[in-house]
């Protein structure tokens, strides 16, 4: 077969594959996570992916009656890998936008904590207004709720955008930067974990319905509903049977992480 | 040593970032059959009477050599997925075609490498005599027994330290993947830097582990050079 | 005008974002030009030290030059911006803290001494690439060992220079998209920040065509460049320059490529 004809071929495969869709058997299910957001996932020095998230997978998969494996991915190229099927869902404390609605399928609401802002111990301030922090360096992740409610309300600060939350945090900690935008919980984890002292958190804001939607779900190629609709019903199971809440206090405490 | 104990302790990161380095390894080494076959394949293609093939041959060097290695692996890592999927969407269920992030990771690299080392080939096609090409065709060989047995067993030994050149590349390349997703000794170096909060113990370590695995690797590459050159010193 | 540009290619992706890669655009160049003159300047005296029959001297630089071009770019930068923010407290001591502040500094550290090693054997390839005999026939002809490096040496090195160095200045335009992962809102960076808008991987192939013309251009201007300055061997064939299709064969030891 010559070059051309290949070519050719190639081609018409593409066309022929993009009105496709099929029902699929799912007997295992690959899990996607950015691993770097402890303590909802992240690396351990075994290699392995461990935290809430994962456990809570477990939960979901033994409810659907299907194996699940866990792969690390970096969250810049989480949708990507998704959509090019690199894995099957995203369990990574993904809120649920309207913007990434557009390219992927979500789940129902299973976490929704607040964003938060931390700060250097030595910086007395509790002004958290866009005109306290007016000049002043704020890090957060990007690609994320955060960097985007700080792209529209605190335009007057100077943003600095990083490939994971931790490293925001780490830049606070050695005084790269004057505040820290980020999850209430993982901002609170680093602090209690790693920070010796060195930040604290100022406050939590108010979730922006339409920036940081109503909360984390599972993320799916948009082909996948029947996939969906599996961890729709898993996810309620959970709830019903306590399990959630059991998982909840080991990991939390007392502290109530949907937004109830 | 508490900073022993971060390395070889039961909880340290010594074990990653070793199997890391394994990692890293594994990836070049992989690499090197499918980045320079290609780029062979492309050179030998640019040299075709096909004008249009010839053109589409000189496109894909030039882009994939002309943007961020980075970009190309960003590129080749989610675009290839995509493609595949589609194509292995056509033959139903059945058959689809799983690539892991260490095989993806691998062909990424092995598009850059192709579009490297392509110039090398190009080159050390270009400098084998054109007198023997054609003294061998006038002897009736045809053009592909000419260049099998003639040019071929020539060229490794010219190309030799242009590859070696994009091997040393290609080695430091596979830390781009770590960017991604696989847990290669950049990766886990990071990763431990980022647990411990010891980037000063884990970062060095890591650029000497990638000292050592350069040094050995210029080393056994002298050595293939001097053999190579074994008859013509 | 150039901020007009999208206008007229008239795609939208690219017309809503363009202010923003471009201002990336900016820092890229800024970073790329700064890192590569320092670089260049340095590079110089580097390999005249490696060069040097001083062996301590010798072998430091070539201790510098093989460690930066050992290990990945990316292993230095991190090493660079994470390991000083972890000696922050002694940094600040001696003053030095305000410059590893700024992540900006942090990428320009880290490229301008990859690139001074880099370029340093570039250097050290062109001078060696001077026949020894035409330094001899000058110092019998009784020119001080200055005018030699000035009239005869640095004019013949410059030429089988140019080619690797543009070639670095390619690698290094390459590698600053690396920037990106500490934070710098570089073209890399700036493609980042719209692809996360816009969840459209399109921005990634726009991104790098904008790369590809930077990198392209230069490739061919140095090609003129090159052809115009080496006009009287092309006469002569002189076999002291090796000829462009060789180019690999010495790019081994003079034209590294980054990262």
């Amino acid at each position: 077969m010559n070059s051309t004809k290949f070519a050719a071929l190639l081609g018409l495969a593409a066309l022929m594959a993009a009105g496709t869709a099929q029902a699929k058997d799912w007997k295992t299910v690959r899990v996607g996570m950015d691993a770097t957001y402890a303590p909802f996932e992240s690396v351990n020095p075994k290699g392995e992916i461990v935290g809430w998230e994962v456990e809570y997978g477990n939960l979901l998969c033994a409810k659907m009656k299907v194996t699940c494996t866990y792969q690390n991915q970096d969250w810049d190229g989480i949708i990507p890998s998704l959509l090019a099927n690199k894995f099957d869902v995203i369990l990574s404390s993904m809120n649920i936008t309207a913007a990434r609605a557009q390219k992927v399928l979500f789940s129902d609401m299973y976490v929704a904590t607040p964003p938060a802002f931390s700060t250097t111990a030595s910086n007395k301030s509790n002004d958290i207004s866009p005109a306290a922090l007016k000049g002043k360096t704020i890090g957060t992740q990007s690609s994320t709720i955060h960097s985007n409610y700080l792209e529209k309300f605190y335009k007057d600060s100077v943003i600095k955008t990083y490939p994971t939350q931790d490293e925001p945090n780490q830049d606070l900690a050695s005084g790269r930067i004057d505040y820290v935008m980020g999850d209430v919980i993982v901002t609170q984890d680093f602090i209690d974990k790693h920070g010796n002292g060195c930040c604290r958190v100022v406050a939590a804001i108010k979730r922006v319905p339409e920036i940081h939607g109503p909360g984390v779900g599972a993320a799916f190629r948009p082909d996948d509903k029947d996939l969906a609709a599996m961890f729709n019903k898993a996810i309620a199971e959970v709830d019903a049977d306590g399990s959630y809440v059991t998982l909840e206090k080991k990991y939390f405490g007392s502290l109530d992480i949907r937004g109830k | 040593m508490a900073f022993l104990d971060l390395i070889i302790g039961p909880d340290g990161w010594g074990n990653l970032l070793m199997q890391g380095a394994a990692v890293t390894v594994a990836i070049a080494v992989t690499t090197v059959p499918f980045g320079f076959g290609g780029g062979l394949l492309l050179a030998i293609l640019k040299g075709s009477p096909n004008r249009l093939l010839r053109a589409g041959c000189d496109a894909f060097t030039t882009f994939f050599r002309g943007i961020p290695d980075l970009l190309s692996l960003f590129i080749v890592y989610f675009g290839l997925q995509a493609a595949l999927d589609k194509v292995s969407k056509l033959f139903g269920e059945s058959v689809h075609i799983e690539v892991s992030a260490f095989v993806a990771g691998v062909i990424a690299l092995s598009v850059v490498a192709a579009a490297y080392s392509s110039e090398v080939w190009v080159s050390a096609i270009s400098s084998v005599p054109k007198g023997q090409i054609e003294a061998a065709l006038s002897l009736g060989l045809t053009k592909s027994q000419t260049f099998r047995n003639i040019v071929l067993p020539q060229l490794f030994r010219i190309a030799l330290p242009g590859l070696g050149n994009i091997w040393t590349i290609l080695l430091k390349d596979t830390s781009l993947i770590s960017t991604l997703a696989v847990m290669d000794l950049m990766r886990a170096a990071f990763e431990a830097a980022r647990f411990t909060r010891q980037p000063l113990i884990f970062l060095p370590l890591a650029a000497g582990i990638y000292l050592i695995i350069s040094i050995v690797s210029t080393i056994v590459q002298s050595q293939l050079e001097r053999r190579s050159n074994r008859a013509y010193a | 005008m150039l901020e007009n540009l999208s206008s007229f290619i008239g795609l939208p992706l690219l017309e809503d974002n363009w202010p923003r890669l471009w201002s990336g655009l900016l820092i890229t160049f800024e970073i790329v030009i700064t890192s590569c003159s320092i670089g260049f300047v340095l590079a110089y005296p580097l390999c005249l030290a490696r060069m040097s029959k001083n062996w301590v001297l010798s072998k430091a630089v070539l201790g510098y030059v093989t460690l930066f071009r050992g290990t990945p770019l990316l292993c230095q930068l991190y090493l660079v911006y994470y390991g000083a923010g972890q000696i922050r407290p002694f940094l600040t001591d001696i003053g030095l803290w305000t410059f590893f502040r700024e992540a900006y500094f942090c990428c320009l550290l880290a490229f301008t001494l990859n690139t001074a090693a880099y370029q340093s054997e570039i250097f050290r390839g062109a001078l060696s690439a001077v026949p020894k005999g035409q330094v001899e026939a000058a110092r019998a002809l009784g020119l001080s060992s200055f005018a030699i490096t000035r009239h005869v040496i640095f004019p013949q090195a410059l030429l089988v220079a140019i080619r690797p160095l543009g070639n670095e200045v390619i690698g290094i335009i390459k590698a600053s998209a690396l920037s990106a992962i500490v934070t710098l809102p570089d073209l890399m960076g700036a493609t980042r920040t719209v692809y996360s808008h816009t969840f459209d991987f399109q921005i990634y192939l726009y991104c790098a065509l904008i790369y590809l013309a930077l990198t392209e251009t230069i490739r061919r201007v140095l090609l003129v460049v090159e052809a115009r300055y080496s006009r009287h061997l092309h006469v002569t064939a002189s076999a002291a320059v090796a000829a462009p299709k060789q180019r690999w064969g010495r790019a081994r030891q003079v034209t590294p490529q980054t990262p």
